[in-house]
């Protein structure tokens, strides 16, 4: 009589188990398939020489000492590849003050939250379009405004010229990503319990120090989070730059994205691109771990 | 007055971030010569027939087409998928804060840095330029099966358990009782995962071979090598594509904006 | 969720109601897409003008292509009937006189449209 039960358990545990396996199985065989398998054999490629029609031969750090010595337009992307992660935390303050602002009773803020969203829907493409149209010398906005207003005398070649092409496709991703990092900051504000404010309002505590004490220490998670999500933003930004400038002139606004797809893709040198795409990846685990510690050590509520 | 003061700086805020959306759409219904200094801010003459030889330069519902059905597949996959993978982790087994750290980690591998063993690994299964093979990436996505996950923690314990007692097996009590208490969740995880599909740009580029399997995004890409007259005619084409994501988007907005800010995305 | 709820749902009428619009078009198109271009011809002083040649002409990536001539009937009236595209340029000549090239944009190819406004031969010398 006394087994019945915990035979019971086992098998309805037993059972549970593999209806567990069952759920997560198709979601992790993608996952693995598309995500973990690829990382692995870009590592292993990226010390191999191999071309699509020869098998692959082993040359150690061939590929790598080739990139760090030999190569330019790697420094190069490198370098515009930092300025691009450099400016998202900037974005991140901009969302944080809109988010601050639509964070209220205000009449109408779901729709100001809506407008400032709408960008981020948008295909990728169609958003470079739009601003390569921008920063037009003749038919774009911009120009035309800064001429206006009187602020230069002549049009400005933003998309040709060597210092201006990179800032000006930060702009245009700031602007498709603004609305996506309101939206997390805003929840994560919502999620701040206001008897706090009230008890820092009551012991007089002045509006600035509430915001660094208790806002900013509370949005950690929802920080770490938008870090995370602009840092990946780099590589996403591909779409923007192949179609806005294809890398700039010159090279002014390649990317470590762009450039991996042009080495893979373009002159197929899939092993190369593969190194590549290792060192942006390390590059990523690193910047990754450093906002880690910049929040706190605790990327949150993870669990 | 700071009700006023806040006003203003959203009307501020609202026309920079309206204004690119008004100038592409004044462009493409104008007369003028675009390329004139300078630009008029009202559109001359407005008239839609830039639209019309947009529809008969380009194939546009070939393109249009193919995206719809690359995104159905995706939506619907990450439905299935990821309402099982989230429902999963809600139940308590061996090795559970394992997976969760793996899925997490797995956040950190963006897709570009998987590119080129991937298009390896769909040429080897035979999928290059295909439907399957355009959406089998996206099928399934780590944040959206956190968002189910959140949203499923939240159902009250007593009614699992009543479900239990009363014999559901666990597919059923997924149907029954989670799904219909997570409304905001399916409706944000069907507008990302939508949105994520229709804007896939770089791998359709990479995935496609014949013109005719082409995605929305690659159609537009490729209308800029046509030759560029004084019309807007581009400008209309990037309206056209524009208007069934934005369509969709605004249908689905206020689920969408309810299921993301109610905590639903903390981790 | 019941049927009257999705029924009513904005994710059903938003795409039954662009359904029916797309099918309205096309039964439109269908219906006015014969390819008939009609107008008149008229000389400086507004009197029609008989026996000019109307050319008409279709836009070919970079060029205006000759597609069709006709003549104009003694009331200056003129008509085509197979035009298949929707962007054409019409020319009228009566001996020296040439009009301006006049610009009709159709809605669809082969839209049956009668030109509202005659073509205007300018005086001949």
């Amino acid at each position: 009589m006394r087994s019945r039960p915990r035979a019971r358990t086992r098998l309805r545990s037993r059972r549970r188990a593999a209806v567990v396996a069952c759920f997560l199985a198709p979601s992790l065989l993608i996952f693995i398939v598309y995500r973990i398998l690829p990382l692995i054999w870009n590592v292993v490629l990226s010390f191999q020489a191999w071309s699509p029609l020869r098998p692959a031969t082993w040359v150690g750090w061939d590929n790598y000492d080739e990139m760090l010595n030999d190569d330019d337009v790697f420094w190069q992307a490198l370098w515009n590849t930092v300025i691009f992660l450099a400016s998202q935390p900037i974005a991140i303050a901009l969302a944080l003050g809109v988010a601050m602002l639509v964070n209220s009773d205000l009449k109408g803020a779901s729709v100001y939250r809506t407008i400032v969203f709408l960008s981020y829907p948008l295909m990728t493409v169609a958003v470079a379009i739009i601003w390569h149209w921008m920063y037009n010398e003749r038919g774009g906005l911009i120009n035309y405004a800064l001429r206006q207003l009187g602020v230069v005398g002549h049009p400005i070649a933003f998309l040709d010229s060597f210092a201006w092409a990179l800032p000006s496709t930060i702009v245009a991703n700031t602007w498709q990503v603004l609305g996506f990092f309101m939206i997390v900051l805003l929840s994560g504000l919502q999620n701040i319990p206001p008897h706090l404010y009230e008890a820092a309002r009551v012991d007089g505590a002045p509006a600035r120090a509430r915001f660094f004490r208790i806002t900013l220490p509370m949005l950690r998670p929802a920080l770490f989070l938008c870090l995370v999500i602009g840092m990946l933003n780099s590589f996403s930004a591909f779409d923007l730059i192949y179609v806005m400038t294809n890398g700039g002139p010159g090279h002014a606004t390649e990317l470590l994205i762009t450039y991996i797809y042009k080495q893979g893709f373009g002159s197929t040198r899939f092993d190369y691109a593969a190194a590549l795409t290792v060192a942006q990846f390390a590059m990523l685990l690193v910047l990754t771990w450093i906002a880690h510690r910049a929040v706190g050590g605790n990327a949150g509520a993870i669990e | 007055m700071r009700h006023k003061l806040r006003h203003a700086a959203l009307v501020a805020i609202s026309v920079i971030m309206l204004a690119p959306f008004y100038w592409v759409l004044k462009t493409a219904v104008t007369s003028e010569n675009i390329y004139e200094y300078p630009p008029h801010l009202l559109p001359v003459r407005p008239q839609l027939f830039n639209f019309v030889d947009v529809w008969y330069l380009i194939p546009f519902p070939r393109y249009l087409f193919n995206s719809v059905i690359v995104s159905l597949i995706a939506v619907a996959g990450n439905l299935v998928l990821n309402a099982m993978a989230g429902y999963a982790l809600t139940l308590p087994f061996i090795g559970r804060r394992s997976v969760i750290i793996l899925l997490l980690s797995c956040t950190l591998i963006p897709f570009q840095a998987t590119i080129i063993p991937a298009y390896l690994i769909t040429a080897h299964f035979g999928l290059l330029d295909s439907y399957l093979g355009l959406a089998l990436p996206l099928l399934s996505t780590i944040v959206c099966i956190f968002i189910f996950k959140a949203s499923f923690d939240a159902v009250p314990r007593s009614l699992i358990d009543a479900a239990r007692i009363d014999g559901l097996g666990e597919l059923r009590i997924l149907l029954r009782v989670m799904l219909p208490l997570s409304t905001p969740a399916i409706a944000t995880n069907v507008v990302l995962s939508f949105i994520w599909s229709w804007n896939n740009f770089l791998w359709p580029l990479i995935i496609t071979r014949s013109p005719d399997m082409q995605t929305l995004p690659l159609g537009l890409a490729r209308f800029l090598s046509y030759m560029e007259d004084t019309t807007g005619a581009l400008y209309a084409f990037v309206v056209m594509v524009l208007a069934p994501g934005l369509l969709v988007f605004l249908m689905a907005q206020s689920a969408f904006m309810r299921g993301l800010t109610t905590g639903a995305t903390k981790g | 969720m019941t049927w009257g709820r999705i029924l009513i749902s904005r994710f059903f009428i938003v795409p039954i109601v662009l359904l029916v619009a797309i099918a309205g078009w096309n039964v439109y198109v269908e219906l006015h897409a014969h390819g008939l271009l009609q107008g008149r011809v008229v000389d400086a002083a507004g009197h029609p003008v008989p026996n000019a040649t109307v050319i008409l002409s279709v836009h070919d990536f970079v060029t205006q292509v000759e597609k069709a001539r006709t003549r104009t009937d003694r009331a200056g009236r003129f008509r085509f009937d197979d035009n298949n595209s929707h962007l054409i340029q019409l020319e009228a000549q009566s001996g020296t006189a040439s009009s301006p090239r006049v610009t009709v944009r159709l809605w669809f190819r082969g839209q049956d449209r009668t030109i509202a406004e005659p073509l205007r031969l300018p005086p001949s010398a």
